[in-house]
């Protein structure tokens, strides 16, 4: 029997019984002093490599949600003993403390804004057209240089843009956020990918000034989500497989 | 024999649910796939994740097909064929 | 499952999102098939990085008119052969553009 892991709480127990995991298996907790684990028991040879899974690894992690401080688990995340998973969780120790003090009471939510974005860099190139002069023949060097010298100029502005209009998002949301994190231009339309960590006391100011954000004109496309438990916001000074979190982006 | 009636609003409702869906999906495969505590379990199941969203597009794209038969008609804009 | 996502455009998100994931960084699976492949992407990711931060770097220069003409010239011929040389090389291996999309971690980020 193996064990699933979904989610380290700031609790050593009293997770609901109701709760049922992958393959319908009781939910339970692993205490380990003042924290817990929360787990569901697994066959060794279970198919759980499918989407129905996953959704049930998020379905546990948000039924803990409201009761518990949740550090919620990558998904297939599992132990074939007992022991294996409490030397990890001894080992993150105060990793996982310092993560709940951070993230108690609070949520994450997800903000997404579209603009025209093919639309303005259009209208940056168009202008910058009218300003250069035909590349007469030249030497390749200098003509390829020039070239790419006038797509910097583009993408220069086009980013110049988008980081103007990320400030006034900012403008609206900052002073409701413990802390966030902003992709900027994942593809020339989706301006903005951001996760915010929100007080469940500020929930409320954040959505309105969200909703005031929505209503400051622009010709922008906004969707929200949440609140999730915070996935986006845990740090753990050291991975668990002893890499550095330096060499842990490249995946091989 | 009664054939249930195709409305355009019909497939309208559909076609968002499906990306209501789609959309959900990929917000919570984002986390739950990528993000949250790291730490490796000794027992590792490699995922590949780019065939769990297709796994997940194809288990879309049969609920469309089911819906179609059940209406009888193709929708609108279900372009692609499961593979 | 409670859902939680609200906005006013599906349709528009629904598809932004998708080119999004069609972008995701793929994981090389190393297996004996396709290890060569894996490897190739590996390096020419790499390779192509450093290519594009010095373009980068050359930019910002022709930008802050640090370049004598000669220099621009010289540096020119070199990033053409650059360039030039990557596509080859993608072709030999049969690696499209979209294929050397590794995730790098950090080192992405200094694009």
């Amino acid at each position: 029997m193996n064990l699933y892991a979904y989610a380290i709480i700031d609790s050593t127990g009293g997770v609901e019984e109701s709760i049922r995991g992958l393959l319908g298996a009781p939910v339970y907790t692993i205490p380990y002093r003042d924290i817990g684990i929360v787990v569901s028991d697994l066959k060794a040879q279970a198919q759980i490599k499918n989407e129905e899974s996953v959704l049930k690894h998020e379905e546990v992690v948000e039924a803990l949600m409201d009761r518990f401080t949740v550090l919620p688990m990558k998904s297939y995340t599992i132990f074939d003993k007992k022991e294996e998973l409490l030397l990890k969780v001894k080992e993150h120790y105060e990793d996982f403390t310092e993560n709940l003090d951070r993230v108690h009471n609070k949520h994450e939510f997800g903000i997404k804004i579209i603009w025209a974005g093919n639309v303005i860099r259009e209208r940056i190139a168009l202008a910058h057209k009218n300003e250069n002069a035909p590349a007469g023949p030249g030497q390749p060097g200098a003509k390829f240089m020039k070239e790419k010298f006038e797509k910097y100029k583009i993408d220069k502005e086009f980013e110049e843009e988008a980081d103007r209009c990320i400030a006034i998002v900012d403008g609206f949301l900052n002073r409701y956020v413990s802390e966030k994190k902003l992709e900027k231009l994942k593809t020339d339309n989706l301006l903005l990918s951001a996760v915010y960590l929100v007080d469940k006391e500020k929930r409320d100011d954040f959505k309105k000034a969200f909703k005031e954000l929505k209503g400051s004109g622009g010709d922008l496309k906004y969707m929200i989500s949440g609140p999730w438990p915070a996935y986006n916001f845990i740090t753990l000074s050291r991975s668990g497989d002893g890499k550095s979190a330096a060499t842990k982006g490249a995946q091989l | 024999m009664h054939k249930p009636i195709k409305t355009s609003q019909d497939i309208n409702t559909c076609t968002e649910l499906r990306k209501r869906e789609r959309v959900t999906l990929l917000e919570i495969l984002d986390r739950v796939l990528e993000k949250g505590v790291v730490i490796s379990g000794d027992v590792v199941i490699s995922v590949a994740d780019v065939d769990l969203v297709y796994l997940g597009l194809k288990v879309l794209l049969s609920s469309v097909e089911t819906m179609e038969r059940l209406r009888g008609a193709p929708f609108s804009g279900a372009a692609e064929e499961p593979t | 499952m409670t859902k939680k996502i609200e906005t006013d455009s599906l349709e528009i998100f629904a598809g932004e999102m998708e080119k999004v994931k069609d972008a995701l960084p793929k994981k090389i699976v190393a297996n004996p098939e396709n290890v060569e492949k894996g490897l190739a992407k590996l390096v020419l990711t790499l390779i192509d990085l450093i290519r594009k931060l010095m373009e980068k770097q050359a930019m910002r220069r022709v930008d802050a008119g640090s370049l004598t003409e000669e220099e621009v010239e010289r540096v020119g011929e070199t990033l053409m052969k650059l360039e030039n040389k990557m596509k080859e090389l993608k072709e030999i291996f049969g690696l499209k553009d979209e294929e050397l999309n590794i995730n790098l971690g950090p080192l992405g980020d200094l694009m």
